[in-house]
């Protein structure tokens, strides 16, 4: 993001709880001055550079450098990371990333794992972050990485599947874009990475797609 | 000429081919010739007069007479595009050095080919090895692979004129830029069909500062051009229909040959076609056969040697059997729809009759009315001898980027010396230092060159100056990466009971459910369940099945072909007494000149017709579908300046389709400026989203240059944390990297290629000297009719489509 671009909010209800999606891929939980995002998948540029695939470090800088903007623009103090912060073993990135995290003062990261977050729990310490195996609940939301079933007792908060709409027009036009897939139990969270695909296949039943633009939100 | 026929070697092969019986053509005396006076160059030869042995045996005499310029090991490399043609020449070449008594080994190297027989080779090449392009690189990437190519007396490349309107022909001229660096005494020759460059392609394949010549057999192939005519013009549907109703006609062809092979232009047709012609005549199971390239290798081999043996009456087939060996049972060759060009007619034809001086005979068969003009076109084009030129690819960065890597995996390479050698072949005669130092810097430090990037580690500059890979993951990775063939995902079908079927695209399983039923290679398969990239099914007993669609082999007709087909349509009202087709059409015609008008060959036309579903522009450049399709978004873009408007476009080889909800503000006034050359670039480029189409282009470039991995069919392990989409990579570059110049060649690629730049200027050139014919119907007129079938068919089941075309018609004949 560059710092002419909109931050577009779009408030929606669940259980109770007011949350803020955003154009910018992360959803903002005000009462709690928690950011919650999934799928930064930080690493990935460096590991396809060291299996010889020259994919630009810029990548994660730009990722880093919008996640701070949030930040700043919604005076956040913690993150929640429903899984794939990491995506592969340690590599350069991944100090470019520590050095970033030295900026704050007291920002709070939680991260549920997701199936790329396999380093050591050691590491993550070492990053101030706390970890979370499988899933975590505060008050009536329930984050996990992939989403298996509904909870009935709580809302559901996931990531991993990079949803997006695929819209169809006249004349054989299509544009892809990425998406909140919303239902009454449960919320997928785009991937904050730019440098990540769109999932249009997958849905859940009777949800609602929030995609969105560099203007604005709508549904689907 | 008398000289070099006293020589010893030219005596015994006279005398080897007396004894068959055979006396050479004067075209293979000339090469034989030619050769012996060190000369490089290419033949020029109808299949089935002996090209081969032109050059082979040129070698084998040149070898009798100059023992002392042998060395021990690789003496030819023969080169050619098709695996398959490999393992019948190795066997001629076998039985020829046997029969001369010559102590030479012939041997095959390519994918197919076993490891313990590489390894073999590895120690102890033999003297003439028959391979493809793709293995030559991947033996440039072994240890130690120059020693192989030290002593090497000719490169033959066969079939130059397919490999060479490819990237498959740059990393053929690669691949000799280094054997002759390793070798400068090679002498280079090849091979090639009529083409309409042929001049061209002879400076393509041996650019080097040597004696080069040209030989042009004069024995040339008959073919015999039958179009098949329903009983009545109104039989035959307008358009679209697969021409069912012709299989009636196919079924006794197909009694009266020995073998007929049918041609389709899509793998799809080939299935829907090979379903209609056992229903129309079951006894034909058993005895035909289906032919396409996602059947499995195994059942293709299985069925190729049958034709070979005569066991079967007839093989429905794609371009898969364009090319190929010989098959001398083969007497007779249906085409069926639109071959797209002369030269591909032609190719198709030559596959029967295959023996010098017998005549090819090619049946056509129209799948809608309109063709039957195009098999006119055809027969005119043959007769006045006129075929389509192949072009070239230059600077393709793609390639030079996985060359690089090759040598560095292979011996490593310097710089310096590799950029000269590299400048000297065709494709990149134009390439500056700079960017060539720009791919050097992409493969050692990434794309960017303000920035290193940091873990990027693929080639390494040693201290002796030589570039290198060090990681054998990357080497491995690289290896199995050779080539610039890039396909669509693929998967395997296989029976759950095992045994492989052959492949779909990844794109067509994703929208089948488990317990669907699809048709492959002739048979009902059910779905259900896919594992490792592989589609298990069991067999189906359903009656309705949908047939897969492959993205591949929808060929827009070319200009060659076009240019005809506006004359043949110029005499079509009055066609004369040998014009068969024409005279056929004859009511269809009129129809169209009493509705509308049939453009003369110094117009052209443009109808708007008004009906129920809207406002139709229907235009008739003929100039092939790809054009149409730029085209059509020009046009809607100059007229929705002067008018907003949402257009849905259609487009075939004829012509393309605008239609609105709103009235078209076209009119005799304006129409000029509409279809006016001046600007013609700038509104191109803003009318279509370029982009878009670069980032189509970008797929092949990503997977040739190594940045995205392909996955294999069926190939378990795949490199999940490796995986990524080339439109993704194209975006990624775009915001980050806007001067990589794999994103400048996509774009290069669309312009020039994809939007056939040089076509679309010269048909607006065209339409700006003709008079344009404005013409206002009620009805769909027998030349738009098409077009308004194929703009159904995105949005439509076949079902519904024959029945609302049975409608449509019904109406417009009113």
């Amino acid at each position: 993001m560059t710092q002419n671009s909109k931050i577009v909010t779009h408030k929606i209800l669940c259980n109770n709880e007011v949350l803020e999606l955003t154009n910018q891929r992360v959803i903002f939980w005000k009462s709690q001055s928690s950011l919650i995002l999934s799928d930064l998948h930080i690493g990935k540029s460096a590991h396809f550079q060291k299996s010889g695939i020259p994919i630009p470090s810029s990548i994660l800088a730009k990722d880093l450098e919008r996640l701070l903007e949030l930040i700043h623009h919604f005076k956040a103090n913690e993150l929640i990371v429903v899984g794939d912060l990491f995506h592969a073993s340690y590599n350069s990135d991944l100090d470019e990333f520590k050095d970033w995290l030295t900026q704050f003062n007291n920002l709070k990261i939680k991260l549920i794992k997701g199936n790329h977050d396999r380093l050591k729990t050691i590491v993550y310490e070492d990053f101030g972050i706390e970890v979370f195996h499988k899933d975590l609940q505060i008050y009536s939301l329930k984050f996990v990485h992939d989403f298996k079933k509904t909870d009935k007792n709580a809302f559901t908060i996931s990531g991993h599947t990079h949803p997006g709409v695929s819209i169809k027009g006249k004349g054989k036009q299509r544009i892809k874009l990425p998406c909140f897939q919303v239902t009454e139990s449960q919320l997928i969270l785009p991937a904050f990475s730019l440098f990540t695909g769109l999932n249009t296949k997958d849905c859940p039943k009777n949800c609602t797609n929030y995609c969105f633009t560099e203007d604005g939100f709508f549904e689907v | 000429m008398s000289n070099f026929k006293q020589t010893q070697g030219y005596k015994i092969i006279e005398n080897w081919m007396a004894e068959k019986n055979q006396t050479p053509f004067s075209f293979q005396t000339q090469t034989w010739e030619r050769y012996h006076n060190n000369f490089s160059g290419m033949v020029v030869a109808p299949t089935g007069f002996g090209k081969t042995f032109s050059v082979f045996l040129a070698v084998v005499i040149d070898y009798f007479n100059n023992q002392k310029n042998y060395k021990k090991g690789l003496k030819l490399i023969w080169v050619s595009p098709l695996r398959s043609l490999a393992k019948d020449l190795a066997k001629a070449m076998n039985t020829a050095v046997e029969e001369i008594g010559l102590d030479w080994t012939v041997e095959v190297r390519n994918g197919d080919t076993p490891t313990k027989d590489r390894r073999r080779q590895e120690r102890n090449m033999p003297d003439v090895i028959l391979t493809t392009p793709e293995t030559l690189h991947l033996l440039f990437s072994q240890k130690r692979n120059s020693r192989w190519f030290k002593n090497v007396n000719c490169i033959a490349v066969d079939e130059w004129h397919e490999l060479l309107g490819s990237k498959r022909g740059v990393i053929t001229e690669l691949a000799i830029a280094r054997i002759r660096n390793l070798s400068p005494k090679t002498r280079i020759w090849g091979i090639s069909a009529t083409i309409g460059n042929l001049e061209e392609a002879k400076n393509v394949l041996i650019p080097y500062d040597v004696k080069t010549t040209m030989i042009r057999a004069k024995e040339k192939k008959k073919i015999d051009i039958i179009s098949l005519l329903p009983d009545e013009v109104e039989e035959l549907s307008w358009a679209g229909h697969l021409g069912k109703q012709m299989s009636s006609k196919i079924i006794p062809i197909i009694y009266e040959n020995t073998t007929t092979l049918i041609f389709t232009n899509t793998r799809n047709q080939s299935e829907l076609w090979y379903q209609i012609l056992i229903e129309e005549e079951p006894d034909l199971i058993g005895q035909i056969a289906i032919h396409h390239g996602s059947i499995d290798k195994v059942q293709r081999n299985f069925i190729e040697e049958a034709i070979s043996n005569g066991l079967l009456k007839a093989v429905v087939c794609t371009s898969s059997l364009d090319l190929g060996v010989d098959f001398k049972p083969v007497d007779c060759v249906i085409q069926i729809g639109s071959a797209k060009g002369i030269a591909r007619f032609m190719q198709r034809a030559g596959r029967s009759g295959h023996s010098p001086f017998e005549t090819s005979k090619m049946y056509a068969v129209p799948t809608h009315s309109l063709q039957l003009i195009e098999v006119s076109a055809v027969k005119e084009a043959v007769k006045q001898n006129v075929i389509e030129a192949r072009q070239p690819y230059v600077l393709t960065y793609d390639v030079l980027v996985q060359f690089l890597v090759t040598l560095a995996v292979g011996e490593g390479f310097k710089a310096d010396e590799t950029y000269e050698l590299v400048k000297e072949i065709h494709a990149f005669h134009y390439l500056t230092k700079e960017e060539f130092d720009w791919c050097i810097h992409f493969i050692t430090q990434g794309g960017n060159t303000l920035k290193a990037y940091e873990e990027f580690h693929k080639v390494v500059l040693d201290e002796d100056g030589f570039y290198r890979v060090k990681s054998r993951r990357i080497a491995m990775m690289h290896r199995m990466n050779i080539g610039v063939i890039v396909s669509e995902v693929m998967l395997f079908v296989k029976f759950f009971s095992g045994g492989y079927i052959g492949m779909v695209e990844e794109y067509f399983i994703s929208k089948l459910k488990k317990g669907d039923a699809f048709i492959l290679g002739g048979r009902v398969l059910e779905m259900k369940q896919i594992k490792d990239m592989t589609v298990l099914v069991k067999r189906s007993k359903k009656k309705k099945a949908i047939t897969p669609s492959w993205m591949g082999g929808r060929l827009p007709l070319t200009s060659y072909l076009t240019h005809f087909l506006r004359l043949k349509l110029n005499d079509a009202l009055t066609p004369n007494n040998r014009e068969k087709e024409l005279k056929f059409l004859h009511p269809l015609l009129k129809r169209q000149e009493a509705n509308s008008h049939i453009p003369k060959h110094d117009e052209f036309l443009v109808e708007l017709i008004e009906t129920k579903e809207g406002f139709h522009l229907f235009a008739y450049p003929f100039e092939g579908r790809l054009v149409h399709e730029i085209m059509a978004s020009l046009i809607a873009y100059r007229i929705s300046k002067i008018a907003k408007r949402t257009f849905t476009i259609a487009q075939n080889d004829y012509g393309f389709e605008l239609l609105s909800d709103q009235e078209i503000p076209l009119n005799e006034e304006n129409i000029t400026e509409i279809f006016s050359k001046e600007n013609l670039i700038q509104d191109v480029t803003v009318s279509i989203n370029a982009s878009e189409m670069a980032s189509r282009k970008f797929r092949d470039i990503a997977v040739v240059a190594g940045l995205v991995i392909q996955t294999q069919p069926g190939n378990r392990k795949t490199n999940k944390s490796l995986q990524s989409s080339s439109g993704l990579i194209f975006r990624v570059l775009n915001d980050h990297e806007p001067n990589n110049l794999l994103l400048k060649q996509a774009y290069n690629e669309v312009f020039d290629y994809e939007l056939e730049k040089v076509r679309l200027q010269s048909a607006f050139k065209r339409i700006s000297k003709s008079k344009i014919i404005l013409k206002r119907a009620k009805n769909f007129t027998p030349l738009s009719f098409p077009l308004k079938v194929d703009s159904l068919r995105g949005t439509m089941s076949n079902e519904d489509l024959s029945k609302r075309i049975e409608r449509i018609q019904k109406r417009a004949l009113k």
